[in-house]
């Protein structure tokens, strides 16, 4: 066998070579095209980015959409590491039937999710129509079309992307440390407060982190559930994209979560490891 | 599709050889590579070959049958083209797109008379030609450079027959919700929402524009709290038929829809329903060419085919030889009928082309 000729390169980047340069072409360019829209459409310069400081309007939307995507993380990370922690302790067996039917769940499309929501919890729902009708309420209580109903619908969404980052920082917790902890006296709410949640920290991270840039990018979910009242920003770039023609706002909008989501990033591996957070070793 | 099939073969031989093989592994994956390459030029030919039938952009649905029907099967007949669909929905944004990249896939698009104003100008459509195309086959108002209104279609609102005594009767009921109250529908992309608001503040149906937005959004805003708002004709019809509201604005072919589903329970009130024109509008460089498609949009103005439309998709003739034959079942629905025409208001696609970018983030604004 004839020796590489390139020096401490890995020979896997050659594999791999062609795609990432395939990759930086049709994945770099269009955003780099992007960016460079967002300073020169209408007309060049920082217009675009005027607007964040001089219109009520988008200053509304992104902070709806930062509001939306916060309490939906902070939701569907509090459930899923309750789901998670469930899944853990529930014997082999158990497990494994958790998993599907969440899997199942996570494979159901979107668009099927948000009317299946409609049909349970809307005016005239399994939901309302069985409360009215046994008298509880005189009037069908408004879950849907409003933030509630966007909330609903992208904290359930969400709960398989928060269930599978934590079950894996669970399993490869040592479980000695709990017996050690027990054995030293603390107990069952001590050692889950002091040992067990601060070492599924990283999942927890990961969790939130991922679930939190979805969330960022959610369209259909606030379409539909919220009435039309309930606008985020993906939705508002789609309409400047596609109706108002304002292309320059648009790509600044888009700039603008890209700029976000790195700078969350960012911000992460300032206090961990991203391979940690992302299930890769310590070591 | 030929070449394709051939470059699919190739490459199974390709493979067949390199596990035998015959074929070295570098062969093998030039081979490959090759292939990726090849593939968009490939694509680009079976365009090229396309030339030969019209392509028709449209929304999808029950149109494609419809619009094949009406319009496709005659033409077909007449110049042996046949008619394909691109069912993806031609907003102003995509045709802008598709001209812009160079790769024009469509011939003619089925989108509203104030796309063509808004982009026309902008060197993204072909001018219509009315050597080809005739003028006094649409509504005078309606017949624009760069498009012509080929149907109308209309915002009119059902009600709920149990919820109110009294039958509303008008955008000014519809906008009172002390006398009328119960949740309400509106549509989202502000177009006829804005004019409903306005004909409910009193303002005559031939005064409309240019529209006073300020009032306009006031009026829409008091009834914030009791409206909700539409995206899509089955979504406007899902809040009806499933009672999320009492009283919904819908395109008025939907409302017969309505009715039928709910078994009368909702009823279509056409007074002051807003009349727009559903247009045919050519991007630049249409792969059929100029005079095919020309001659196709000539079809679509036959009497007979904007009869079938009618039937088949509720949406209005605005060839005024057609208004005389609506038939009887439809004539409560058609913007054009007899008793319809003088109480609808009729839409200015040119303001609606030049404004419509502000109007429609201003309308976000207002009710998010």
């Amino acid at each position: 066998m004839p020796r590489l000729q390139i020096p401490k390169l890995h020979p896997g980047w050659l594999l791999v070579a062609p795609f990432l340069i395939l990759l930086a072409a049709l994945y770099l360019g269009p955003i780099l095209n992007i960016a460079w829209l967002s300073f020169t459409d209408p007309e060049p310069g920082l217009g675009n980015y005027e607007k964040l400081v001089t219109s009520d309007a988008l200053a509304r939307i992104l902070w709806t959409t930062f509001r939306i995507c916060l309490v939906t993380t902070a939701f569907s990370v509090t459930l899923g590491y309750c789901i998670a922690y469930a899944m853990i302790h529930a014997g082999q067996g158990g497990r494994s039937r958790m998993l599907v039917l969440l899997l199942v769940s996570f494979w159901l499309s979107v668009l099927v999710r948000t009317f299946a929501w409609l049909m349970l919890l809307g005016n005239h729902g399994l939901v309302n129509d069985t409360l009215v009708g046994t008298g509880i309420i005189t009037r069908p209580i408004a879950f849907m079309r409003n933030e509630l109903g966007v909330l609903i619908g992208m904290v359930h969404y969400m709960i398989p992307y928060a269930v599978l980052p934590l079950l894996a920082s669970m399993q490869t917790m040592d479980s000695r440390v709990i017996a050690a902890s027990r054995n030293l006296g603390a107990t069952g709410a001590q050692t889950f407060w002091r040992i067990y949640l601060p070492l599924t920290l990283p999942g927890v991270a990961a969790a939130s982190m991922l679930i939190f840039i979805l969330s960022l990018g959610f369209y259909v979910t606030p379409a539909v559930l919220g009435g039309g009242k309930v606008l985020m920003v993906a939705e508002y770039i789609s309409v400047q994209l596609l109706v108002t023609l304002q292309w320059g706002t648009a790509a600044m909008l888009a700039v603008l979560l890209l700029l976000g989501v790195l700078a969350l990033l960012w911000l992460m591996s300032r206090f961990m490891k991203l391979s940690v957070v992302f299930g890769g070793s310590t070591r | 599709m030929n070449d394709k099939g051939f470059m699919a073969e190739t490459l199974r031989d390709g493979a067949t050889a390199f596990t035998q093989g015959r074929l070295s592994r570098r062969g093998f994956l030039s081979l490959c590579a090759a292939a990726g390459f090849i593939t968009p030029a490939v694509l680009a030919g079976d365009a090229q070959a396309a030339a030969e039938q019209v392509v028709m952009w449209n929304w999808g649905g029950q149109s494609e049958e419809c619009h094949g029907r009406a319009i496709g099967d005659p033409f077909t007949a007449e110049t042996g083209m046949p008619l394909r669909f691109d069912t993806s929905g031609p907003l102003q944004g995509k045709i802008k797109e598709m001209v812009q990249s160079g790769n024009v896939t469509a011939d003619v698009c089925d989108a509203d008379l104030f796309d063509a104003i808004a982009l026309g100008p902008d060197g993204i459509l072909e001018p219509i030609d009315y050597a080809i195309v005739s003028k006094d086959r649409t509504l005078p108002q309606y017949a624009l450079e760069y498009g012509v209104s080929i149907i109308l279609y209309g915002y009119a609102f059902v009600y709920d027959t149990e919820a109110y005594e009294t039958a509303p009767t008008g955008w000014a009921d519809f906008f009172d919700t002390e006398k009328f109250p119960g949740m309400r529908s509106l549509y989202k992309w502000a177009n006829g929402s804005l004019e409903a608001a306005l004909m409910a503040d009193g303002v005559a149906r031939d005064a409309l524009y240019p529209i006073d937005m300020d009032r306009a959004l006031a009026r829409i805003k008091a009834i914030k709290d009791d409206t909700l708002y539409w995206g899509s004709g089955s979504e406007a019809h899902s809040m009806a038929v499933n009672g999320e509201v009492s009283m919904g604005m819908v395109w008025q072919n939907r409302g017969k829809n309505i009715e039928q589903d709910t078994d009368g329970r909702f009823k279509l009130v056409m007074n002051q329903a807003l009349a727009m024109p559903g247009a045919y509008i050519v991007p630049k460089g249409n792969p059929a060419g100029r005079d095919a498609v020309m001659k196709f949009i000539a079809t679509a103005q036959s009497v007979p085919a904007q009869l079938e439309l009618l039937d088949c998709l509720g949406m209005t003739p605005s060839n005024p030889e057609a208004f005389s034959q609506i038939p009887e079942g439809q004539i409560p629905y058609a913007i054009t009928s007899a008793p319809n025409i003088d109480k609808v208001a009729f839409n200015d696609p040119v303001w609606w082309g030049e404004n419509s970018d502000m109007a429609v983030n201003a309308f976000l604004e207002a009710i998010s």
